[in-house]
C-alpha cells in the first residue's frame, strides 16, 4: 500500500513537473548552459546544484557546465556573472543576501538592477546552535553564563550574521566574542572542536541536532525552526532583524521572461520533489523546497536590498 | 555490547554490505569491490605526474554519490573506495618523484631528493621497493594508532591547543620550514614570503578582492592547483628543459636502466632501515594528528630528522641517493593518512586534502556524523557511528592488506615510464599538467596563472630558492590568517594574544629561536 502510494506521488510530481514545462511555452536553452555556483565544491549548496542540473539534464536534455565562483558572499559570482550573455544559458546558484546585504554594504558598484533573479529553491534553518554537552538549553542560559563573567565566541559566517550577533548581544545586555568564518560548515566544526560556544547554522546542524550532540538555542528567522520549534525566535530576544535567506538562482540583467519562467518552473519542479536526488537532499537539510520565483521574488530582493542599510546602522550605533 | 563486539559488527558491516556479485555462492561485497577497485585507481594517479590522490577523490565523490545515493547503505562502499584512493596514491606518489624528479603530491617532494639519485644510478626499482616498504610500515602503524588513540588524542589535542595557540603552531611550522628547507634561512624566508603574498591575493575578510589591482581575474585569487602544480611541477619541467636545451648531449644520453637483478630488499636491509621507518612513523602520526598540518611537513621533519641522525661516512650524503633518506620520506608522510582521520572522526576537522574528501563524503551521506561521541561505547544501547567507525577502519586495512600484498608489483610495473625518452617526456608531463589543473579550474586564466608560477617556479630554482617553503606557505597562509582573526575575536580583541598565552608564547619564541639557530650553524660551517 505504502509502495504504491508512493509510486502514485512519484507519478504525480512527474505529471506536475511536464504540465509546468509545458507552461512555459517550450523554451529551450539555445545551448550548454554555464551554471556558475557561489560555494565551495562539495558542500550543500553546491550538491544541490549540481544535483538540479543533473535532474535537469536526464529529464529534459538541457546541458549544463558547473563551474565554482566562489567568495565575497556571492559578490564574485555576481561580479563575473554581470557581463555574461542573458539569454538564458548563464546561470547562477548564490543567496537572496548576494543581492541584499552584501551588495548593499560592499561599495561594488553592482546594484540588484543587474541581476535577473530566477527562483529560490530551499529557505535557511538559520539557528544559534550550541554543543549540547555544553549543558545549554536556551539562549537565556548562555546570556546567563555571559553575564556571570564567562566569555561566549559566537561563529557566524557572513558580515550580516556579525552584525546580527551583535545586535543580539546588544539586546541581551552582553558582550559576544564575534568569531568570523567561512561558511556554515566551519561554523560547525569550531563548535564542535570547542573553539566556538555557540554559532550561526543554516541547516547544516539538522544531523547533529538530531543525534543528540548539537542544540538549537534560538532561531535566527521571524519563525520558529521546523527542527525545534520551542527554541525563542530573535524577535522573541529583542532583535527587530532575522537571519531569513533562501538559496537562489540568478542570471544577468534583461533575462528574456519566457527563459526566466521556463528555468524557475523547471527547477521547481525537481526542488518540489523528494523523489529526486536534489529534492531529497533539500528536504534533509533544510527541511524541505521554499520556491519564491516571479514578481514576488523580485519584490523581495527589492526590499532586501533597501533594508539593508537598517541594519548597517542599527548595528553601528 | 562489549568493545568487541562493535569491532566485531564493524568488521561484518564491510564484508556482508550488500552484495556485488558472488562467486560460487560465495557473495562478493560492493564494499570490497569499492575498496579494490579504489586503490588500483590510486596507485595509478599518484603514480601519474600532475594527478594526486586528492585530485582522483574529488572527481570521484560527486560520481560516487549520484551512484551509491545519501542512505547509509553509501557510507562505506564511498568511504572505502576514497580511502582506498588515498592510501594507493600515497604508495604511487613515490614513483614520479624517484622517476621523474617531479613529485605528484608536495609530500612527495622529499623523496625526489634521494629517490632521483638512486634512480640516475640504475638503481630505481630498490628505490621504489624502498619507498613500498617504508610508504606501507608508516602507514599501518598510523592507522594501528588511529585505532587505539583516535577517542583519546585527538580530544587532548583540541583541548590544550585553542585559537592562539594554533595560529602560533602554524608560525613555528612555517619558520621552520624556512629555516630548515630553504638554501640558507634568508632564502627559505623569501620562499616563504612569495608564497604567503601569492596565497593573499584576492582572499581576506572585506568585500574588496585584496591585491587585485582592480582586475576581475585576480579577484578570486589563485586557485591552489595552479600555485602548486605551477611552482613545483611546471617549474620542474621547465628547469629541465632548460638544462636539456643547454646539455645537448645529455638528451641523447642512454635510458637510465634499472638493475632488475638486484633490486630485493634483504631481511638485514629492512632491518636497518628500521629504526628510521620507526622514527619517521611516530613524527608523521604526530604531525597526522595536529588538525591542519599536513603530510608535507610530516615528510620534511621525518627527512630533516634521519638527516641529523645520519653519519655519511657510512652510507654516502644525504641527498645523494641514500635509502634512508626515501625511507625517512615516505614512512613520514604515509604516516600522516591514518592519523589525520583522528581530528576528522572524533571532530569533523579534516587535516588535509585526503580528509577533507573523506569528510566531505560523510557529511553528505546520513549515518556518520563526525563528532565525540562516534566513540562513545555505549554498552546498552548500540552506537550505529561506532560501528561505521570500525568499518571504515576495516576497509582501512583491507587497502593495507592489499598493499602490503599486491601494492609494490603494480607500483613497481609503472617503472616502465622511466624508458620515456625525456625530450617525449617533459612535454607530456606539462600537457598533462595543465590538463589536471584545467579539469579542476575549468577557465583558461588557471592555465595562464599555472604557467605564470611555473616560471617563477624555473627562476627559483635558477637561484637555489626551494620551492617547497613557497608551496607550504601557500596551503597554510589562508588557514594562518583566519585562525590569528579568529584568535583575535576569541580573545576579546586581545593584539597580544600570541604572547599572553603560555603555550603561544612558548610556540613563537619556538619559531624565533630555530632562525637564530640555523642561521649561526649555517654560518659556522
Amino acid at each position: 500500500m505504502f509502495q504504491w502510494l508512493k509510486t502514485g506521488a512519484a507519478a504525480l510530481g512527474i505529471v506536475a513537473a511536464t504540465a509546468l514545462g509545458a507552461a512555459a511555452e517550450d523554451w529551450k536553452p539555445a545551448g550548454p548552459v554555464k551554471l556558475m555556483i557561489a560555494f565551495a565544491a562539495g558542500g550543500g549548496a553546491d550538491t544541490q546544484a549540481r544535483l538540479i542540473a543533473e535532474e535537469l539534464e536526464a529529464t529534459l536534455g538541457w546541458s549544463f557546465i558547473p563551474e565554482q565562483v566562489t567568495g565575497k558572499g556571492g559578490l564574485n559570482l555576481a561580479a563575473a556573472m554581470k557581463s555574461e550573455a542573458n539569454d538564458g544559458t548563464v546561470i547562477g546558484m548564490a543567496v537572496t543576501e548576494t543581492l541584499g546585504y552584501n551588495m548593499a554594504a560592499s561599495n561594488s558598484g553592482m546594484t540588484p538592477a543587474d541581476f535577473t533573479p530566477i527562483t529560490t529553491t530551499a529557505g535557511f534553518q538559520m539557528g544559534v546552535v550550541a554543543r549540547s554537552d555544553k549543558g545549554w538549553n536556551t539562549m537565556a542560559d548562555v546570556v546567563a553564563a555571559a553575564k556571570s563573567g564567562q566569555d561566549i565566541r559566537f561563529g557566524v559566517m557572513s558580515p550580516r550574521l556579525a552584525d546580527l550577533a551583535y545586535l543580539l548581544g546588544k539586546a541581551q545586555g552582553v558582550d559576544f566574542n564575534i568569531i568570523s568564518v567561512k561558511g556554515g560548515k566551519a561554523v560547525m566544526n569550531g563548535v564542535n572542536a570547542g573553539d566556538m560556544d555557540i554559532g550561526f547554522m543554516a541547516g547544516i546542524q539538522a544531523k547533529g541536532v538530531a543525534a543528540g550532540d548539537l542544540v538549537n538555542l534560538a532561531s535566527a528567522l521571524k519563525a520558529p525552526l521546523v527542527q525545534t520549534p520551542d527554541a525563542p525566535t530573535f524577535a522573541d530576544l529583542g532583535v527587530e532583524f532575522s537571519a531569513d535567506g533562501y538559496f537562489m538562482f540568478m542570471g544577468p540583467a534583461g533575462m528574456p521572461d519566457d527563459a526566466r519562467a521556463a528555468l524557475a518552473n523547471a527547477i521547481k519542479g525537481v526542488v518540489e520533489n523528494t523523489e529526486t536526488k536534489a529534492g531529497g537532499l533539500i528536504k534533509k537539510a533544510f527541511g524541505g523546497a521554499s520556491v519564491i520565483m516571479g514578481g514576488d521574488l523580485d519584490a523581495m530582493v527589492a526590499s532586501d536590498y533597501a533594508s539593508a542599510g537598517d541594519l548597517l546602522k542599527a548595528a553601528s550605533e | 555490547m562489549s568493545v568487541l563486539d562493535y569491532i566485531w559488527l564493524g568488521i561484518l558491516a564491510v564484508f556482508q554490505g550488500p552484495e556485488a556479485f558472488s562467486i560460487f555462492g560465495l557473495a562478493i561485497s560492493i564494499t570490497v569491490i569499492m575498496v579494490i577497485s579504489g586503490f588500483f585507481l590510486g596507485i595509478l594517479v599518484g603514480a601519474t605526474p600532475g594527478l594526486a590522490g586528492p585530485v582522483a577523490m574529488a572527481i570521484s565523490l560527486p560520481i560516487l554519490i549520484s551512484t551509491f545515493g545519501y542512505n547509509t547503505d553509501a557510507l562505506l562502499p564511498v568511504l572505502g573506495f576514497l580511502i582506498g584512493v588515498m592510501k594507493g596514491a600515497t604508495v604511487g606518489g613515490a614513483v614520479p618523484a624517484i622517476l621523474f624528479n617531479t613529485p605528484g603530491t608536495p609530500d612527495a617532494f622529499m623523496t625526489t631528493l634521494d629517490g632521483y639519485p638512486m634512480a640516475k644510478r640504475g638503481e630505481a626499482k630498490r628505490a621504489l621497493r624502498i619507498a613500498h616498504f617504508s610508504s606501507v610500515s608508516g602507514d599501518t602503524f598510523s592507522d594501528l594508532v588511529l585505532i587505539i588513540g583516535a577517542p583519546f588524542l585527538a580530544i587532548m589535542v583540541e583541548r590544550y591547543l585553542d585559537l592562539p595557540e594554533k595560529t602560533a603552531l602554524l608560525i613555528l611550522s612555517l619558520s621552520f620550514i624556512s629555516a630548515v628547507v630553504g638554501g640558507s634561512v634568508g632564502r627559505g624566508l623569501i620562499s616563504t614570503g612569495l608564497g604567503l603574498l601569492a596565497v593573499y591575493v584576492g582572499t581576506g575578510e572585506d568585500f574588496y578582492p585584496r591585491l587585485s589591482v582592480g582586475t576581475q581575474t585576480l579577484a578570486q585569487g589563485f586557485p591552489i592547483s595552479t600555485s602548486v602544480l605551477g611552482v613545483l611541477i611546471i617549474g620542474a619541467v621547465f628547469k629541465e628543459l632548460d638544462d636539456l636545451r643547454s646539455d645537448q648531449r645529455a638528451s641523447r644520453m642512454k635510458p637510465i636502466t634499472t638493475s632488475d637483478t638486484n633490486s630485493a630488499l634483504t631481511l638485514a636491509e629492512r632491518i636497518k632501515l628500521a629504526p628510521t621507518i620507526f622514527r619517521s612513523a611516530v613524527i608523521g602520526t604526530v604531525v597526522g594528528a595536529l588538525p591542519g598540518i599536513g603530510s608535507t611537513l610530516a615528510a620534511t621533519l621525518g627527512y630533516t630528522a634521519a638527516k641529523r641522525r645520519h653519519d655519511d661516512a657510512e652510507g654516502g650524503k644525504f641527498g645523494e641517493g641514500v635509502p634512508k633518506g626515501i625511507a625517512a620520506t615516505e614512512a613520514a608522510n604515509s604516516a600522516v593518512s591514518g592519523a589525520n582521520l583522528m581530528p576528522v572522526l572524533s571532530l569533523g576537522i579534516p587535516g588535509n586534502a585526503a580528509a577533507v574528501f573523506l569528510l566531505l563524503a560523510m557529511d553528505s551521506i546520513s549515518g556518520f556524523n563526525p563528532s565525540p561521541t562516534v566513540f562513545k561505547f555505549d554498552p546498552v544501547n548500540l552506537n550505529p557511528e561506532l560501528v561505521m567507525a570500525f568499518g571504515i577502519f576495516t576497509t582501512m586495512f583491507l587497502a593495507n592488506a592489499l598493499n602490503w600484498t599486491v601494492g609494490g608489483r603494480v607500483m613497481r610495473s609503472m617503472g616502465f615510464m622511466i624508458r620515456i625518452p625525456k625530450h617525449i617526456l617533459l612535454p607530456s608531463v606539462l600537457l598533462l599538467t595543465l590538463t589536471a589543473i584545467y579539469v579542476q579550474e575549468t577557465r583558461i586564466e588557471a592555465l595562464y596563472f599555472a604557467l605564470g608560477f611555473g616560471v617563477l617556479g624555473y627562476l627559483m630554482r635558477v637561484f637555489g630558492i626551494s620551492p617547497l617553503p613557497f608551496v607550504i606557505a601557500f596551503i597554510l597562509g589562508a588557514k594562518l590568517e583566519e585562525t590569528a582573526r579568529q584568535a583575535y575575536a576569541a580573545t576579546g580583541n586581545d593584539p597580544w594574544f600570541l604572547f599572553t598565552h603560555p603555550i603561544a608564547a612558548v610556540f613563537v619564541a619556538l619559531s624565533v629561536g630555530v632562525m637564530i639557530l640555523t642561521s649561526r650553524k649555517r654560518g659556522s660551517v
